[in-house]
């Protein structure tokens, strides 16, 4: 699981451009969303939806499940860990 | 400040290209949609028929055909030295962007040669609000005093690369789009081109008022080639129009449903028939009443939200201010309609909502038309005002197709059902990513 | 009237370092959106009252080639994952939507594509558009971003008094 969400930041950093961030930089359990933690937006969520489909096989019905899903990188990797199809 | 008229249409749409054709569907409620296979995933749209059309750009086709039309309806000479193009598109050629140069100035300088247009195109590329901002443009360039006349083309074509992008933001639906409505889950994409030519000049433009010099240096038969050898571009009706949706009720007489367009056969009719070749001289122009009394552009605004590139605000700030400006000194009394962007996605239509609100219009009727059409981006401001128009015309306040029950906070006055109106203005209203929101006020000319 | 550019090829990040540093949306956006933030940083940021909403300047964006660089990436994407945050630069007006989010500016925005750098042109648009009662400064660019390495650029701010 260690793995997973180092690896997970790196490819959230990545796909979102989120730039000078490391993965140290993000806290396990901080929101992704709203005015604390990343304060991410809806074309991140979009984006999101994309990279869980492309890295591990997962597609999300809607960007509403999305919300749910990335409430952190801690619930995201546990979502992946249990759902993965690659 | 010089008033500007719209003297000519043209319109390629899935549902027919006379403008009575294309108002007999509206009314009706009868579209074009279906299902198309996707790359992978299917999509629901309004696309025209491309059978038989061989050419090197579909998109290039249509435009110009949209255009020819309204230059022919206007008489106007489209080579004068006064006469400027502007068009409007979103994606313009994209399918070929792996092979060509899919630039829109590549586009504009197509269509500029196609018409004979010598005075260089401008292309405004605003995103869903392009084909107002377009015609705003078109008003501007009169008023410079520069023009007499211009012509405003909007056109697009479906494509992998906007379909698989809209369905990449989930902002598509499989179903027929609900503008306004509580169960609306999504918009529709859809292919039209539609053209206007505005003028300084209220009436039926002659150029050449002695009608021997009418086609002097133009071969008639290269003026008109397209418009009359195109059925393909129509389709079969019968597998457009599913059979559940016809209403005989709104099948009447077709003298009531269009006092104006069916009594001057001669702007529609094959081209050959107005300007027989074997006299010298051109038919006359009669004068219809539409012709006499021309829709006038009054004014017009693009306002930012300055929130979010593709969320709208949500307090419907651009469209609000937009609204404000083209309805200073304006009574919400005075309107027939509001032809609202009403792309039945959550928050566009709310947006909208609010806006309308903000502005006093709640009691005015409100309809949209990609219920019937689909977003045809680039055409859509166009292609929407000339239907909004000719159905002021014909007295009535369009239908919107896909709407039943109110999905708005605060509610607005949609118009479910058509209307009867003796109004003669109205508002058309656009909203774009980007941020940015359109306003256009139309006035039948000599309606104040 | 201010006119600045940024040389092609130059490096926007550094750009970005320099003139900015606290936008990290910046990084989200495609170069010809970079370039029209960058240089209307470099024309606005020492104007008094910055970042308060107003309706009276517009933005008005020329260019040849519109957004045909952030295309061709969202083309390639579109081969096997079709990128969001890559559909959403597609439209040429993205970046004039960009400096008015930046900026606050809620007048009007306009995007304009050209067949070639032609500065009277652009004037005689850009005189059109002060047609508009509300409109009493505009930022004018031309800002023709081929690839995320080469473009041609010119911005202006100029006052309504300017163009009469």
């Amino acid at each position: 699981m260690e793995n997973l969400i180092n690896e997970l930041k790196l490819k959230v950093i990545d796909a979102l451009n989120l730039d000078g961030m490391t993965p140290e930089d993000i806290d396990d359990n901080a929101p992704l969303f709203g005015d604390e933690g990343l304060g991410l937006d809806s074309i991140d969520v979009l984006e999101l939806i994309v990279l869980l489909e492309k890295n591990y096989g997962i597609r999300l019905a809607s960007p509403a499940q999305g919300k749910e899903v990335f409430k952190s990188i801690a619930v995201m990797a546990d979502y992946i860990a249990k759902n993965r199809t690659k | 400040m010089t008033k500007v008229y719209c003297i000519g249409c043209g319109l390629v749409t899935p549902v027919g290209n006379a403008p009575s054709e294309v108002l007999s569907a509206v009314r009706a409620g009868k579209s074009a949609f279906r299902l198309y296979d996707g790359w992978p995933e299917p999509y629901y749209a309004s696309l025209l028929d491309r059978e038989g059309f061989e050419g090197p750009s579909f998109f290039d086709h249509i435009a110009l055909q949209a255009a020819r039309t309204a230059v022919q309806e206007a008489g106007i000479d489209a080579s004068g030295a006064r006469v400027g193009l502007v068009l409007s598109t979103i994606k313009g050629n994209i399918e070929k962007i792996d092979t060509d140069d899919v630039s829109l100035a590549a586009a504009a300088e197509t269509l500029a040669q196609g018409l004979g247009v010598k005075t260089k195109p401008v292309v405004v590329s605003n995103a869903c609000i392009s084909g107002l901002a377009a015609l705003l443009q078109g008003v501007r360039m009169i008023r410079s005093g520069a023009y007499d006349h211009i012509i405003v083309v909007g056109a697009e074509v479906q494509s992998r690369f906007i379909v698989t992008g809209f369905q990449s933001l989930k902002a598509l639906s499989l179903n027929p789009c609900k503008p306004f409505d509580a169960d609306r889950d999504g918009l529709n994409v859809g292919e039209a081109a539609a053209a206007m030519v505005l003028s300084a000049h209220p009436v039926p433009f002659d150029p050449h008022p002695v009608s021997e010099n009418y086609f002097s240096g133009r071969d008639p038969k290269n003026q008109f080639p397209e418009t009359s050898t195109e059925p393909a571009l129509q389709g079969d009706p019968k597998n457009q129009f599913s059979e559940t949706s016809t209403e005989p009720a709104l099948q009447g007489d077709p003298k009531n449903q269009f006092p104006e367009t069916s009594t001057k056969p001669a702007l529609q009719g094959d081209p050959k028939n107005q300007f027989p070749e074997t006299s010298t001289k051109p038919a006359p122009v009669i004068p219809s009443e539409a012709s006499v009394s021309p829709w006038e552009i009054v004014d017009g605004a693009v306002r930012n939200d300055a929130n979010h590139i593709s969320g709208p605000s949500r307090t419907g700030e651009g469209s609000y201010n937009a609204l404000r400006y083209v309805l200073e000194g304006v009574s919400a009394e005075e309107l027939a309609f509001v032809n609202v962007h009403g792309t039945a996605t959550r928050y566009n239509d709310q947006m909208e909502a609010i806006a309308l609100n903000r502005a006093g219009l709640q009691e005015v009727p409100v309809n949209a038309l990609k219920g019937i059409f689909g977003h045809t981006m680039g055409a859509a401001g166009i292609l929407e005002s000339i239907v909004s128009m000719k159905a002021c015309d014909a007295g009535v306040v369009l239908p919107t197709q896909g709407f039943s029950q109110m999905g708005v906070e605060p509610a607005v006055n949609v118009s479910a059902q058509e209307r009867k109106t003796d109004k003669k203005a109205f508002v058309k209203l656009l909203s774009g990513f980007g941020g940015v929101n359109g306003a256009l006020l139309f006035r039948k000319g000599g309606a104040r | 009237m201010k006119q600045v550019s940024i040389p092609s090829g130059a490096s926007l990040t550094e750009l970005y370092r320099k003139w900015v540093g606290d936008y990290p949306k910046f990084f989200k956006m495609d170069t010809l959106s970079k370039l029209g933030f960058l240089l209307t940083e470099m024309l606005v940021r020492d104007e008094p009252d910055r970042f308060t909403f107003r309706e009276d300047r517009a933005v008005l964006v020329f260019s040849r080639e519109g957004c045909v660089a952030n295309d061709r990436h969202y083309a390639e994407s579109m081969k096997d994952f079709p990128s969001p945050a890559l559909f959403v630069y597609t439209l040429p007006n993205i970046v004039s939507g960009e400096i008015s989010i930046r900026n606050k500016w809620g007048g009007e925005s306009s995007d304009y594509v050209l067949a070639s750098y032609d500065e009277a042109r652009i004037w005689d648009l850009v005189r059109q558009a002060f047609q508009d009662k509300c409109t009493q400064s505009a930022l004018v660019a031309w800002i023709d971003c081929t690839s995320d390495n080469e473009w041609v650029t010119n911005a202006w701010l100029v006052d309504k008094t300017e163009m009469l």
